[in-house]
């Protein structure tokens, strides 16, 4: 009853959010000239992204290991680290690393500043997705593994880890997308990214949907796979029948 | 077995979860079971004995070693006892045999065939073989704590270490586990088990210890502990607990 009912909701919705974007007047031809900056900016976001994907995932790791260290300093440390990252706007993070820490010590590459808050930000995000996964493993698991003689690598390489990665899949790959997403404040030190090119051709033809639907299609091509990805690990580590 | 435990006590913050327990125990005991009421101390008692838990204070001498007090040191000791728990033993990302061949070549230093074959050989006579392939959750509860019985023997533990094991299973599975307990206690199996089944610890325990609030209360054979016990501590458990 409920599932019909937000079905039919669900669809009225996108039958009518459809019909309105596609039945508007476009200038195509006003924006014509910016396609090659369009694709040089999805271009950008997708290496932007992959990399600081790939960054975040070993920072996120890093975090995690010394937040269950176990060791009071490393342990309070990672988790003001992971705290203030959090708790504090993207933007701001970018605009200080950028302009006042890369300044100071001489850094001037936009794009690996811009990794490297775009891997910190997202990897203190992953680290309690991590983190999450892995207490989440019921103490009864610590100690068989106890019991049978592992120690405690053996035990994260073995039971927990095997265990989380698959509880930690869906909250990643949520994260993965908004990392994609959050690339796009990167326009604020002129990396030449997807969102700051059509924010040009916006500026410079007053085409603003015709600049800003790109956006659309060219984020989701990059959005989707990650979702496909996730679906099919899951589906790889289910164990439970 | 030959155990010798002074003045053995284990807290956990304020609790005294065992306070001041004495045993001497000859070679003519290779069944020993802990009953009495929960909360009393059996868990922790056979987790000390296992090698699992250091304690506060006192000592265990087993064969004539005293346990050693690091974890490092005590690890090796752990490693050559045999552990099953109420539930949840398996690791349920692993099939049966898995869950059977990981510590015997992770902990034991088998090679993959080696540790297979013992495998089959130890669930066969668990009456387990069709099981094997099976992950975890396709078993029923008697199944799971077969296979993880099979796990605890696979290395030919020094020391079977049996904490409740049938406490979480129905009359039935509970059945199948105690008989292939029983069958390892006539085959000579150095065992110490808590438990709640008090004409199994009757029938097959040499030694029987009644721990409640931490402490020792009675110990002694089977037949003259629940025979004729000499507590009114004891007398009233048994009098409760075989009404029905």
């Amino acid at each position: 009853m409920v599932s019909t009912l937000v079905s039919i909701v669900l669809a009225a919705t996108f039958c009518f959010v459809i019909w309105i974007v596609a039945t508007h007047d476009y200038q195509w031809k006003a924006i014509a000239p910016y396609w090659g900056n369009l694709f040089s900016g999805w271009w950008m976001t997708l290496l932007i992204s992959v990399a600081s994907l790939i960054f975040s995932v070993v920072i996120g790791i890093m975090l995690t290991a010394g937040q269950l260290s176990g060791h009071r300093i490393p342990s309070f440390l990672c988790r003001v680290f992971v705290e203030i990252i959090r708790g504090t706007p993207l933007l701001t993070q970018i605009l200080i690393g950028y302009y006042l820490i890369a300044d100071a010590i001489g850094w001037d590459s936009r794009f690996g500043v811009g990794l490297v808050i775009l891997s910190c930000f997202s990897g203190a995000y992953l680290s309690e997705i991590f983190r999450g996964g892995i207490e989440s493993i019921p103490k009864s698991q610590w100690l068989s593994a106890r019991a049978i003689g592992f120690t405690g690598s053996q035990t994260y390489r073995y039971v927990v880890i095997p265990q989380a990665i698959r509880r930690v899949l869906p909250g990643s790959a949520g994260q993965f997308a908004n990392l994609i997403k959050d690339s796009s404040l990167l326009f604020v030190i002129s990396v030449h990214e997807f969102t700051m090119q059509a924010r040009e051709a916006n500026a410079n033809t007053y085409a603003t949907f015709e600049a800003y639907l790109p956006l659309i299609v060219g984020y989701f091509l990059l959005t989707f796979p990650v979702s496909l990805l996730s679906r099919h690990l899951e589906n790889r580590f289910r164990y439970e029948h | 077995m030959s155990i010798e435990i002074r003045d053995l006590s284990k807290h956990y913050g304020t609790t005294r979860a065992i306070d001041g327990v004495s045993l001497i125990l000859d070679d003519s005991v290779q069944v020993l079971a802990l009953i009495g009421p929960s909360g009393g101390g059996k868990s922790t008692f056979l987790r000390l004995l296992g090698g699992l838990e250091i304690p506060t204070s006192g000592s265990i001498r087993i064969d004539d070693t005293e346990l050693p007090k690091s974890e490092k040191g005590i690890m090796d000791f752990r490693r050559r006892n045999g552990f099953l728990f109420q539930s949840f033993n398996l690791f349920p990302h692993l099939t049966a045999l898995e869950n059977i061949v990981l510590p015997l070549v992770e902990v034991h230093r088998r090679t993959r065939d080696a540790a297979i074959a013992r495998a089959h050989e130890v669930v066969e006579r668990f009456g387990m073989s069709a099981h094997l392939g099976k992950m975890p959750a396709e078993l029923s509860g008697g199944q799971q704590q077969r296979i993880a019985l099979a796990r605890a023997m696979a290395h030919e533990p020094a020391l079977l270490l049996l904490d409740e094991p049938t406490s979480a299973l129905d009359p039935e599975m509970k059945a199948e586990v105690l008989e292939v307990i029983a069958e390892l206690c006539q085959a000579g199996q150095r065992i110490v088990l808590s438990t709640h089944e008090m004409g199994f610890a009757r029938g097959t325990a040499d030694e029987v210890v009644f721990l409640a609030n931490g402490r020792l209360v009675e110990s002694g054979t089977g037949g003259s502990l629940f025979g004729n016990p000499q507590t009114e501590v004891v007398r009233s458990f048994l009098g409760k607990v075989m009404k029905w």
